[in-house]
């Protein structure tokens, strides 16, 4: 009984897949000659040229033709225009530097911070040449910097990944970090004492932190893929059309970045390179962090 | 000026590669560089079409618009070139290309791409004509030499049209015309005279 019951349901099975083929079967009738047509026929070819050309490579050819170098080119122009008239109207941050040193930055955070950075900075500078490589005059000058751009990835890839480890905990997003935004931190007032309270890293550093890793990482995935061509030429233009339009975004990060570190905080870049910040300065621009390393208040 | 179009008969080709083997061996393009290729729809059943595909030296070229170096750039005649001395082999003219005609011969070192090879119309480069140079980077130079371009000259079925848009486009049309229309023009029903 089980024997026939098993049969049976094994010849449904097999009835039911050959009813499903029957009706997806594609071949069609001989005699029809509407089907054919030349035009039918060359809109089916033209889907194997290249995939959906209308959809994604429409798009890229746009967005790459009108927009995507005056992006950049005017992202390099306001960024610093921004940055000037600030230092001007607002100046920088300066600390009188005395009191307790604190060691912020170990040894290990230092290296992993400074070789990220210098590969970044190659990617950055090989990146910018291409996109204005015309200036350039293109040939070997520029292809020398698309060569050094893919090894300087995949320097910055691991790197990345150790960084995004070591901070991963105080970079995590705290209460209060949205508000700092609408404000700037107080970084707008000339003021010392209207910075807003933060940890280690304020909201700032943080979503540079963010952006500079994991939007590292998609920039290196889909980097790697246009290096390769390892995927359908669709995919292959989404990756292109998200690889320059990040990109945007984190060269706008990366040059507040430098402003901040180089310009706005005296003795910002100091710190880095030693690893101590003093403690009047991590008092005012780190209130929180203050707190926890001396269990003094930091309001005082 | 006139403009150079191509022009492929899909009603004709019975995809034998003539084509694509005359532009590899008269340019002496390296393996895994194809210029020219055919592509086959319905392979193996009623409706089977091929079409033989290179660059389309379009009008309003999507691959000069995208190149970041202007390397790509057009004649008088409509033939879309590319400079090997100015590009960078970033394959963008590849990704807006509707063609897939853009081609990159591996080789380099870390599997790095070299600069951008395709179909030149048989009309060279930027180089010298006639020169080593233009030889050896873009190939021959048929259009210098007053000839049409190697695959359609070599087109067995004439299904490839290579020329002046005006002229081919006649062509074509007087074919469709003496055919009947486009639809199936050598199919069953006209071998056995069916209405
Ligand atoms: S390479 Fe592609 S986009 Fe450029 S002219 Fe030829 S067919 Fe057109
Ligand atoms: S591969 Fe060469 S021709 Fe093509 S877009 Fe890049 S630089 Fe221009």
């Amino acid at each position: 009984m089980r024997r026939i019951l098993f049969v049976t349901l094994i010849m449904f099975l097999l009835l039911m897949a050959a009813v499903y083929s029957a009706e997806n079967d594609t071949v069609q009738p001989i005699f029809s000659s509407s089907k054919y047509n030349s035009i039918e026929n060359y809109k089916i070819i033209t889907e194997h040229f290249t995939g959906e050309w209308q959809k994604y490579g429409e798009p890229f050819t746009i967005l790459q033709k009108e927009y995507v170098r005056k992006i950049y080119f005017w992202i390099l122009i306001a960024i610093p225009g921004i940055f000037v008239l600030h230092y001007l109207v607002i100046g920088p941050k300066k600390f009188p530097h005395e009191g307790n040193k604190y060691l912020v930055f170990t040894v290990f955070n230092r290296a992993v911070h400074w070789l990220t950075a210098i590969s970044f900075l190659t990617l950055t500078v090989s990146g910018l040449i291409m996109i204005f490589g015309k200036y350039f005059g293109g040939g070997g000058l520029v292809r020398t910097f698309r060569y050094i751009h893919f090894p300087s990835a995949v320097i910055f890839v691991p790197l990345g990944l150790v960084m995004l480890l070591m901070w991963l905990r105080e970079m995590i997003i705290a209460p209060g970090d949205i508000t700092w935004f609408f404000k700037f931190g107080g970084y707008l007032s000339k003021k010392t004492e209207n910075i807003m309270p933060v940890g280690k890293f304020n909201p700032g550093q943080k979503s540079w932190f963010w952006l500079g890793t994991l939007g590292g990482f998609v920039m290196a995935y889909t980097g790697y893929y246009m290096y390769s061509f390892a995927a359908s030429t669709d995919n292959l233009r989404i990756y292109a059309i998200i690889h320059n339009f990040l990109g945007m975004a984190m060269l706008i990060m990366f040059l507040v970045h430098l402003y901040m570190s180089l310009f706005a905080i005296k003795g910002s870049l100091k710190s880095m390179l030693t690893g101590y910040k003093y403690e009047d300065e991590i008092r005012i621009m780190h209130c929180r962090f203050y707190s926890k390393l001396s269990g003094k208040d930091c309001s005082k | 000026m006139g403009r150079m179009r191509f022009l492929c008969d899909v009603d004709r080709c019975i995809d034998c590669g003539g084509c694509v083997v005359a532009c590899k061996e008269g340019h002496q393009i390296p393996v895994g560089v194809n210029r020219r290729r055919v592509i086959t729809i319905n392979e193996g059943k009623p409706g089977e079409k091929s079409i033989s595909v290179a660059c389309m030296h379009c009008s309003d070229a999507p691959c000069i618009a995208v190149c970041p170096v202007d390397a790509l750039y057009q004649r008088e005649d409509g033939i879309v070139l590319v400079n090997k001395d100015v590009c960078i082999g970033c394959g963008y003219c590849f990704f807006a290309c509707p063609f897939g005609a853009p081609q990159f011969p591996k080789g380099n070192s870390f599997g790095a791409r070299g600069v951008m090879d395709k179909c030149t119309f048989c009309a060279g480069g930027p180089a010298e004509n006639f020169s080593d140079k233009e030889k050896r980077l873009y190939g021959q130079n048929r259009i210098a030499e007053g000839k049409a371009p190697l695959c359609a000259s070599m087109c067995a079925t004439k299904a490839l049209l290579a020329g002046d848009a005006d002229k081919i486009a006649n062509i074509y049309r007087e074919r469709g015309f003496k055919r009947g229309s486009g639809a199936n023009a050598w199919g069953w029903d006209k071998a056995y005279n069916k209405k």
